[in-house]
């Protein structure tokens, strides 16, 4: 019987580590997430059922030290050479069980990115926070703020908006950064974040890249509230919300890495976030095609499994296939953010570009392909209890968040037709 | 002009009572769907139930075309085609849900009560749960689908339900039965049953409070909230032999016809309001913080330009069928394999755009797409349900390629 594990990864690019974690990770889902997915719908606003096993995982298991140095008590991940790699086998075996889940897990590191990660690390910054996620066996949940009302997608386009549409800001008074503004959407927030790092301008209406600052703000402060999580078609595990900041004051050295530093690896977490958005899609396909292969082996059309009619395997073969490109993709990402040696730093423009692209080619084909699947099962396949329904709303999400399709064009159109004006 | 006269149709060909009915349902819809839905969101008991009934019985859906003398409006002629897509299109601009109802209750209709069809005698029987009460009356049907154990086939699908009998009256027997609707609330069943001894699938009606009716827990699914579902069994249920609404391919033949015309409607009011949705977020939305308006950027217009080309179509289709359903003396009877086919395309096509159209709608609102507070996730889902329902496009593929291509295995 072939199994997930019989579709393609360029094994050259595994690592042990990577692969001892993917199959706790494996054992995890099947044993504290699987079994109680079904609900998790319901469980948008609580999150009685979705916290749990998130504390064995993070808290427990440690996860959520990960990144940060071995000397402060976490993992080293952020000194790696194979950190991508790694976190796409993570977050594809998370999002086999639920990927809103595996966003919530995934985003818990993406501030962190900023202060833990070669050759960028602020080692002050990681003295400061890492006792906060690694001297603790509570679940410690981060989250980036970018969005605002009036922008959309603009904060995500740094490249050629250069922070100019950004409005919350961080005024310098004394040795503190003075932070006022308001952030929608961001995955953790709705109450769950302990911290947050949050895109600021310096000098608002600017478009000198300096001027963008990441500043990192626990969220127990005076002046930062945060409000109800939203009601969405799906992913309730991750929730999201508006975050309002009234002057609220952090040092100054709160900010991740400074004047230019925080703009140019600011690329970073957007190449990171492709990666990990089709690690997202991978794993949902995954499990789709552990429950279509049970579907057309044991519903029949025409006294024969369904998976015998030529034209029932065609729609088949093509989803088979789309799992088996979207893999390689995702994996062929991972290495690129790897390697800086071979494929150039993961935040420049080109980088950041080529992310774009694999991961929105992967997201539209996958998302096509579960929606002819969920066809083809019929009522079965808008069923809660075949769980197909539920990929399929959870990672339509996957699809749009960073800024959405017609960001992800013009940026990949902006570096390979080297356009002016877009 | 209204937004939505922008996609034309032939208007023509409706009458005067046709128009002013769409007139009165989008007000009515507006008012008590719409206007409520950001507070009450998909309640059932709140919102959809109490339309259920404005629908039904105030309006008088279910009693559209049963005769007068039954207490019908008998709106039987085939012209009644426009009617119900007209109708059917304004309810799903507010809910898809309640529009896939009503194609099931105006589709049951057609089939037994047009002129030419009727079936008196049935009627005379039926026609009074629809036309007597204050309750709406929930129609759902039975029909083929995939199955675990082999048995009599429809077109390679399975028949849920075994039939016995005949002149006596029929018990029928299914279990694990997955209505198309409303298994929870269904007043009244329209089997598809193999019948023992009998070459031909019947189609019997089940009245809902019949002796031997099991009605499993309502299953979540991923929409048409207004349609509770849940799996039934039939254990030795006896109905009369009146209840043998038709037998053999051409009364079921017209019975999809009608139904997939309904749901073509459904779909295409459904798109109506996607297209509203976007329209003012185009309006409205500013982006690249250089104050261009959204609808003003050549990508996203040219992205806004599809939608509504893929809208204007799937209308234009959904009339056409009305026009040939409501002129069976030129395209041939509901329930001619030509008909049948022609109706089986349309509405594929229609639900296969519509899910192309949701999602570019989607894609280009980005988060505000699958926010609640936005409406359009709610049509994503429910359209995405009703193809569910509709089946696997690529066996509907096989009614088409028989016809085009005189396949004889397939």
């Amino acid at each position: 019987m072939r199994t997930i594990d019989d579709f393609s990864r360029p094994i050259e690019y595994l690592t042990p580590l990577g692969e001892n974690i993917g199959e706790i990770f494996r054992g995890w889902v099947e044993k504290e997430v699987i079994p109680f997915r079904r609900e998790f719908d319901e469980d948008w606003k609580d999150h009685s059922l979705i916290l749990p096993p998130f504390k064995k995982l993070l808290g427990e298991y440690g996860i959520q030290r990960m990144l940060f140095p071995e000397d402060l008590g976490g993992w080293g991940l952020g000194h790696s050479d194979f950190l991508s790699v790694a976190a796409f086998r993570m977050f594809e075996e998370v999002a086999r069980a639920d990927s809103g889940m595996a966003v919530a897990f995934g985003v818990v590191f993406w501030p962190l990115l900023f202060i833990a990660c070669e050759p960028h690390v602020n080692r002050r910054l990681c003295e400061e926070f890492a006792p906060m996620f690694c001297e603790t066996t509570e679940p410690v949940f981060s989250a980036l703020a970018m969005t605002e009302p009036q922008g959309g997608a603009d904060i995500e386009n740094v490249e050629r908006l250069g922070g100019s549409t950004i409005q919350t800001t961080a005024v310098q008074d004394g040795d503190e950064w003075v932070i006022n503004g308001h952030k929608l959407w961001p995955t953790n927030t709705g109450g769950v974040a302990d911290l947050l790092a949050v895109v600021c301008t310096t000098d608002p209406a600017s478009n000198d890249r300096n001027n963008i600052a990441i500043i990192f703000v626990p969220t127990d402060i005076p002046g930062v509230s945060q409000g109800d999580a939203y009601e969405k078609a799906g992913m309730a595990a991750d929730k999201n919300g508006d975050i309002w900041f009234e002057n609220v004051r952090v040092p100054l050295w709160y900010r991740a890495l400074g004047p230019g530093g925080d703009s140019i690896y600011f690329g970073e977490v957007m190449s990171l976030g492709h990666m990990g958005t089709i690690a997202f899609t991978v794993g949902v396909l995954m499990n789709i095609y552990e429950k279509l292969l049970e579907f057309v082996n044991t519903k029949m059309f025409k006294g024969r499994p369904i998976k015998e009619n030529d034209a029932v395997a065609g729609v088949l073969a093509d989803f088979a296939a789309t799992i088996e490109a979207s893999r390689i993709i995702g994996y062929q990402c991972a290495r690129m953010c790897d390697r800086p040696d071979l494929y150039g730093p993961r935040w420049t423009p080109e980088v950041v570009a080529k992310a774009r692209a694999h991961r929105y080619f992967v997201a539209d084909r996958g998302l096509e392909a579960i929606g002819k699947v969920m066809n083809l099962m019929e009522a079965y396949g808008a069923d809660r209890d075949w769980d197909v329904e539920k990929h399929w709303r959870d990672i339509k999400m996957c699809q749009l968040w960073m800024g959405g399709k017609q960001l992800c064009q013009m940026e990949v159109a902006r570096w390979f037709y080297e356009c002016e004006t877009l | 002009m209204s937004d939505l006269d922008l996609f034309l149709y032939p208007k023509n060909r409706l009458g005067e009572a046709d128009l002013d009915l769409a007139s009165s349902l989008q007000g009515l819809v507006e008012k008590e769907v719409m206007d409520k839905r950001l507070e009450l969101k998909e309640d059932y008991k709140e919102l959809l139930a109490p339309m259920m009934k404005r629908l039904f019985v105030d309006i008088g859906l279910q009693k559209m075309l049963w005769p007068e003398n039954l207490g019908g409006d008998e709106h039987n002629q085939p012209e009644a085609a426009y009617t119900i897509a007209s109708a059917i299109e304004q309810i799903a601009r507010a809910d898809t849900g309640l529009a896939f109802l009503a194609a099931h209750s105006l589709a049951l209709q057609a089939s037994l009560a047009l002129e030419g069809n009727l079936n008196q005698e049935l009627c005379d029987s039926i026609a009074p749960l629809f036309c007597e009460g204050d309750k709406p009356v929930i129609v759902s049907f039975i029909l083929p689908t995939y199955s675990e154990e082999e048995g009599p086939e429809w077109r390679g699908k399975y028949l849920q339900v075994e039939a016995a009998g005949g002149a006596d009256g029929y018990v029928l027997n299914g279990k694990g039965i997955r209505p198309s609707c409303c298994g929870v609330d269904a007043a009244l069943f329209g089997a598809l049953c193999s019948v023992k001894g009998e070459e031909e699938p019947a189609f019997i009606l089940v009245p809902g409070d019949a002796s031997g009716i099991k009605r499993g827990e309502e299953f979540k699914k991923t929409g048409l909230a207004a349609s509770r579902n849940a799996d039934v069994v039939f254990a030795e249920v006896k109905v009369p032999a009146v209840n043998l609404a038709f037998k053999g391919d051409e009364g079921i033949r017209r019975l999809l016809s009608w139904y997939y015309l309904g749901l073509s409607a459904a779909g295409v009011g459904s798109l109506l309001a996607c297209y509203e949705i976007i329209k003012e977020w185009g309006d409205n939305r500013v982006i690249k913080g250089r104050g261009q308006i959204f609808k003003e950027n050549p990508l996203t217009a040219a992205l806004m330009a599809q939608i509504a080309q893929d809208i204007a179509v799937d209308r234009m289709l959904t009339y056409n069928l009305a026009g040939m359903l409501a002129e069976p003396e030129a395209y041939g009877d509901a329930g001619s394999e030509a008909v049948f086919v022609s109706s089986t395309m349309i509405v594929h096509h229609i639900y296969t755009t519509a899910e192309w159209i949701i999602h570019r709608v989607m894609e280009l609102m980005a988060s505000a797409g699958y926010a609640k507070e936005w409406q359009l996730e709610r049509y994503w889902r429910d359209v995405k349900t009703v193809q569910c329902y509709l089946g696997a496009s690529e066996i509907a593929k096989f009614d088409i390629a028989r016809w085009f291509y005189q396949c004889q295995t397939l």
